[in-house]
């Protein structure tokens, strides 16, 4: 387990005139964690992200970060907001600037870089989340998903080690949604910590490592996703609904069906636990194989040319800057959110499929298919493209 | 309500990758030319380049554009319809003596005036919008620090625009949802929504402005606004086009001299 980057040790918080918001809370959160933070509206939520970067100063109790006390000086506070990335829910409410370069250019300005820095760190950020090509468009002309973007790589652009947002997902249509979550992902991968409020159990189910049911200024309940929301009644009390596979994996288990090992996160998990009921591991004898594709390194010419080559292949991308390639390449994408789990479901139907994804990530396809093949006993091929000479995939394409 | 602000146009124009300076000095030329001019056919000369300009080389649509005058048009109309009336002249075509020591007439003398001053309206409406239709705001920031505009200006000019366009939105919204439940119906009903409108809108103003300076602190707001990106360099075939105008029209200002309607 790595270091604790933020804690909080009984804090309480009362608003002028108003009621006590935050009722003695103490938690801790670990480096590099996902944290859902989940409960009724006026649970406390907001108020309680808001401590995180000091921008409400607990009435009593103590906040942490990275095990020194939080300290209320200007000087500090800057030190602080700098490492603590704040995205609200409203993006027209972050996005300050006239612009989408200078509203992502504010942070880095404000913190002293060099005008050179300010802009190689701006384009970055604006890689990092999907926007390049947006420099010069004011923030009033774009989508909500892409406001959205704006004002994460405005706060992405001062390099913050946690990330707390605002209800991430408020407003968005579903892919828009999915999108958002699979940028947290990316990030997460790249060693953020990410923090966030939900009312969405089903988006922050499979997501977090660690979710926080909130009730009335307190924690209701702090455990792993299967466990905090396993709870029919801390979910009933949080006015929450149980996430739809948990609820079908309860009905399950009450009708007598005797499911082994873990809860199911994930459609993929759900699969598994009913193949292990029906003592069925598929009638497929081949599973199909997941070829992995680093847009980075791949050859475009050589992608699209063994595309045309094969039959029902199922395409996935994973991260911005491998959707923006698929685009750009015009290859139509059946997956965009969850995209290993969707290949592997694919794999075990015999059927091949293929990840778009970049560098960071790649190993990240390896370690799910090896966990899922050490759970279930079953292997998938995985193989990357640029090894493989394209006969072969032609051939395995027509055999499936 | 506001379906297509000037400013959407701006940013999609044909010339918008022009040099903004460029743009510029066509358009404040223009207008100065126009308050240099003596007769009432250089402006008239400008506005007919410049609505050119605007429709062929900026792309703007026509009936766009047209309805940009209306306003200005009824506006002219009735101060050039005063001019004619109260100043004097010589030569009277028609005359209303009103009171013992004030009188209405038409002359020759206000004929031109009113002529003239209608002109010039014209000219300088059409180089305002020529700036306006294919120069962003957020060009003319650029080209005001370039300028050499103070900082504190600049910011809040710069707050300020970012801020128009989400109260402007948080307007409509408000105004549709009293639309929706008949808030325009009548002439009381009318007054007692545009008031509660207006509060409102005063109200959100209110809360923007402190969500604004939380979302600067969280940011690490230390006084400084972000640095502006560099403008487009001059290309040779605008430069000369622009040269070319002006020259054009100042030669049409010094040629036409006094020369009147009739």
């Amino acid at each position: 387990m790595s270091s604790i980057i933020l804690e909080a040790r009984d804090i309480r918080y009362r608003y002028p005139r108003g009621m006590e918001a935050i009722r003695g809370i103490s938690f801790h959160i670990r480096k590099k964690e996902k944290i859902a933070l989940v409960g009724p509206n006026g649970a406390g939520k907001s108020t309680l992200l808001m401590m995180f970067n000091g921008m409400i100063r607990p009435d009593s109790g103590l906040m942490l970060f990275d095990n020194q006390p939080v300290r209320y000086d200007t000087a500090s506070l800057r030190i602080l907001r700098k490492r603590v990335g704040f995205v609200l829910q409203n993006p027209d409410r972050q996005i300050i600037a006239p612009t989408v370069y200078q509203d992502v250019a504010f942070g880095p300005t404000n913190l002293g870089y060099s005008e050179q820095e300010v802009k190689d760190t701006v384009t970055q950020a604006l890689k990092h989340v999907g926007l390049e090509g947006f420099e010069r468009r004011p923030p009033h002309q774009l989508s909500g998903g892409e406001k959205k973007r704006a004002a994460i790589a405005g706060v992405l652009a001062m390099d913050p080690d946690m990330l707390v947002f605002d209800e991430p997902t408020s407003g968005l249509d579903p892919s828009g949604s999915e999108d958002i979550m699979e940028l947290l992902d990316e990030l997460n991968h790249e060693g953020k910590t990410i923090i966030i409020s939900t009312h969405d159990v089903e988006l922050a189910y499979p997501w977090a490592d660690r979710a926080i049911l909130m009730l009335g200024g307190k924690i209701l309940q702090e455990d792993i996703p299967e466990v905090a929301f396993g709870n029919p009644e801390s979910v009933r009390m949080a006015h929450l609904s149980l996430p739809t596979l948990l609820e079908l994996h309860m009905e399950l288990q009450k009708r007598g069906f005797l499911i082994s090992g873990k809860k199911p996160r994930t459609v993929l998990d759900m699969m598994h636990c009913i193949e292990t009921l029906f003592e069925k591991t598929g009638n497929q004898t081949k599973y199909g194989t997941i070829t992995v594709c680093n847009v980075d390194l791949a050859n475009g010419g050589l992608l699209s040319a063994w595309l045309t080559t094969c039959r029902n292949l199922s395409i996935g991308a994973m991260g911005t800057r491998a959707k923006l390639r698929a685009e750009y390449m015009q290859i139509r994408l059946d997956f965009t959110y969850g995209v290993i789990d969707k290949c592997i479901l694919k794999a075990l139907l015999g059927e091949d499929s293929l990840i778009l994804t970049t560098e960071s990530m790649v190993r990240r396809v390896y370690q799910r298919v090896d966990a899922y093949g050490k759970e279930s006993g079953i292997i998938i091929p995985v193989q990357p493209f640029e090894t493989m000479p394209g006969t072969v995939n032609s051939k395995s394409g027509d055999s499936s | 309500m506001f379906e297509e602000l000037l400013e959407d146009i701006a940013q999609k124009n044909g010339l918008r990758e022009v040099n903004t300076y460029l743009k510029l000095m066509a358009g404040l030329g223009a207008i100065l030319l126009c308050l240099l001019s003596t007769s009432y056919l250089p402006p008239l000369f400008i506005a007919a380049l410049l609505t050119g300009a605007i429709l062929v080389l900026a792309r703007v649509d026509a009936l766009t554009y047209a309805k940009l005058f209306i306003l200005p048009i009824w506006f002219a109309c009735m101060s050039v319809a005063g001019i004619v009336l109260i100043t004097g002249g010589s030569e009277i075509f028609w005359q209303w003596d009103l009171l013992p020591t004030f009188s209405l007439s038409v002359t020759r003398e206000s004929i031109n005036k009113g002529a003239f001053v209608f002109c010039r309206i014209i000219g300088g409406m059409s180089a305002l919008c020529f700036i306006s239709l294919t120069t962003p705001m957020t060009d003319i920031f650029i080209a005001l620090r370039q300028c050499r505009i103070p900082d504190a200006v600049l910011d809040l000019m710069m707050i300020i625009y970012r801020t128009i366009f989400i109260l402007m939105d948080h307007v409509i919204q408000i105004y549709h949802a009293q639309v929706m439940r008949l808030g325009y119906s009548g002439y009381r009903e009318s007054i007692q929504s545009f008031a509660s409108l207006c509060g409102a809108a005063f109200i959100a103003s209110w809360d923007a402005g402190d969500d604004l300076i939380r979302a600067m602190d969280a940011r690490c707001y230390n006084g400084k606004f972000a640095l502006l990106g560099e403008s487009r360099p001059v290309e040779c075939i605008p430069g000369l086009t622009v040269m070319i105008f002006l020259a054009l029209s100042a030669t049409v200002v010094t040629i036409s001299g006094n020369l009147t309607l009739f």
